[in-house]
């Protein structure tokens, strides 16, 4: 792959071991791979993401959501995995291998960054 | 504690729906079941969808009312009217329409292809000659629909016994005060629960449990001067309800949660709505729906029944405008997740309950002063089953009788 295919916006290098696993497109999705993360790929992403929420943000706020490109568009999706990622961690803790159990039964079948843009 | 710590809702001012034990039956009999299906959910206004699924001519959407076993159709016709039907066609009863949704000038039987408008009337019919039949009398089953703040409700009666507007009555107005009222799109999840709507439904109708079954998501919910994170005040109207949720002073927040609400709320205040009434308030619309004017989280909630011990809960979070930022986007993401992870937590207890009622071991059932808005649909739901059971008795037919536990 080259550089443009994988890499993120200047300025969040630091985030780039989680673009494979992480930047993900459509809500379910997201949901899905906070299910499959280990307690240790969830932390260690969040650890590593969650003073970027307001920076990432700022600089994607610059442009319409349809006029981002490759790599401010895997930025987004990395940031809208840390929201669902954040829950893990940061509330649920040791409850997170208990309460993915409890969401598998809530399907989310609708939301507006599932619709074209 | 200070002069202004927060006091519960006094036992006094709701002891008017009663103190006594609850008949267990009417959460699992399904011959109960089979009286409210009748009694309730045929007579009743249904919140069966919003204005934005259907926005322009030609928009429908088709809604499946399993309790009825009714199959609605929704359209939006060439004037604009808003029109429900039966999804039936008058030749030979086959539904019309299978997609869920979309857009079409016509619907045409994939039987024999009767093809009729958006306003539900027989267009054209092959052969239709050798039928004795007047077209103007083949349009499709019109069913009652009326729109309050944004919400689409249907109701199976052919001659409801209220209009929408009389059945809301002030809650009309507040209901256009919230969010919702304005929403272009949502958030969608749904989940299946062996459980009866009832039983579902209490559940988010009550407080009670927040400590225990929400140590974790609900943690910013209850505090020391409101332990159990009562609401500040309650409202009933006919049969619908509604609670005002207790603001904490001092809620407990991990700093990345608050950061991400504070997203929220920043969005929700430009988009002014934080200013609103109704922002702390739950609305609960008999007999299965309930929505709340939360800025950040303006959810609606629907419990439809599917057996009297089965049911399917359809959450909606609902937003004015597309997304047009990256951080309108996270905003909406982040809510969603946080509802999501509140409402996962739950269904399993609710399932635990209905396999103790299931079982016949109890007779009653007890709600506290705080739970009395699952008291208040309970007597909604019995005041319309007696009612048409009555009715069925005065004319002197066969009713489905309890099991004796009532």
């Amino acid at each position: 792959m080259t550089r443009d295919q994988t890499s993120l916006p200047d300025g969040f290098e630091a985030l780039e071991p989680f673009v494979a696993t992480w930047a993900i497109d459509g809500s379910a999705a997201r949901a899905r791979a906070r299910d499959q993360g280990s307690p240790e790929e969830l932390r260690a992403f969040f650890i590593a993401a969650k003073d970027y929420l307001e920076d990432a943000l700022e600089r994607l706020d610059h442009k319409p959501l349809d006029g981002l490109d490759e790599q401010e568009r895997r930025l987004l999706d990395l940031i809208l995995s840390l929201a669902h990622v954040s829950l893990a961690v940061e509330v649920q803790g040791d409850d997170e291998p208990r309460h993915r159990l409890c969401r598998q039964h809530m399907r989310i079948t609708r939301t507006p960054a599932d619709s074209p843009i | 504690m200070t002069a202004s710590a927060f006091q519960p809702v006094p036992d006094a001012s709701v002891a008017w729906l009663g103190t006594e034990p609850i008949p267990a039956a009417p959460y699992y009999d399904p011959a109960y079941f089979e009286l409210e299906r009748e009694a309730v959910f045929r007579r009743s206004w249904l919140q069966i969808g919003h204005i934005c699924e259907i926005p322009e001519p030609g928009s429908f959407i088709r809604r499946e009312i399993e309790v009825a076993r009714a199959s609605i159709l929704i359209t939006r016709g060439k004037d604009g009217a808003v029109r429900a039907f039966h999804n039936v066609c008058t030749h030979r009863g086959t539904q019309l329409v299978e997609e869920a949704q979309g857009q079409r000038a016509t619907f045409s039987c994939l039987y024999h292809r009767w093809t009729f408008g958006t306003d539900g009337q027989l267009l054209a019919a092959p052969d239709f000659e050798r039928f004795a039949l007047d077209k103007a009398d083949c349009s499709l089953p019109a069913v009652a629909v009326a729109i309050c703040a944004g919400f689409i409700f249907v109701n199976l009666d052919p001659s409801p016994e209220l209009s929408l507007g009389d059945s809301l009555g002030p809650l009309a107005d507040e209901l256009v005060t919230m969010p919702s009222a304005t929403a272009t799109t949502f958030s969608e999840y749904v989940y299946d629960i062996d459980a009866n709507w009832k039983l579902t439904y209490d559940n988010f109708q009550e407080n009670y449990h927040l400590r225990f079954i929400h140590p974790r998501s609900g943690a910013a919910t209850i505090g020391a001067e409101n332990p159990f994170g009562y609401p500040a005040r309650y409202g009933f109207h006919g049969p619908h309800r509604t609670q005002r949720i207790w603001s904490n002073p001092k809620p407990k927040i991990h700093p990345f949660q608050g950061r991400s609400f504070g997203k929220s709320m920043g969005i929700a205040a430009v988009d002014g709505l934080t200013d609103s009434p109704t922002t702390r308030d739950y609305i609960a619309l008999f007999p299965n729906f309930f929505v709340l004017g939360s800025p950040s989280q303006p959810f609606s909630h629907t419990v439809w029944p599917i057996g009297a011990g089965r049911s399917r809960g359809v959450i909606r979070l609902y937003w004015t405008g597309e997304d047009d930022s990256a951080s309108r986007r996270y905003a909406r993401e982040f809510s969603m997740a946080v509802a999501r992870d509140v409402h996962a937590e739950d269904r399993a207890v609710i399932e635990a309950g209905q396999r103790g009622l299931a079982s016949g071991a109890l007779r009653h059932i007890h709600f506290q002063s705080q739970e009395v808005l699952c008291r208040h649909l309970f007597h909604a739901v019995n005041d319309k089953v007696e009612a048409y059971r009555a009715g069925i008795e005065g004319r002197e037919s066969p009713a489905p009788r309890l099991g004796g536990a009532l």
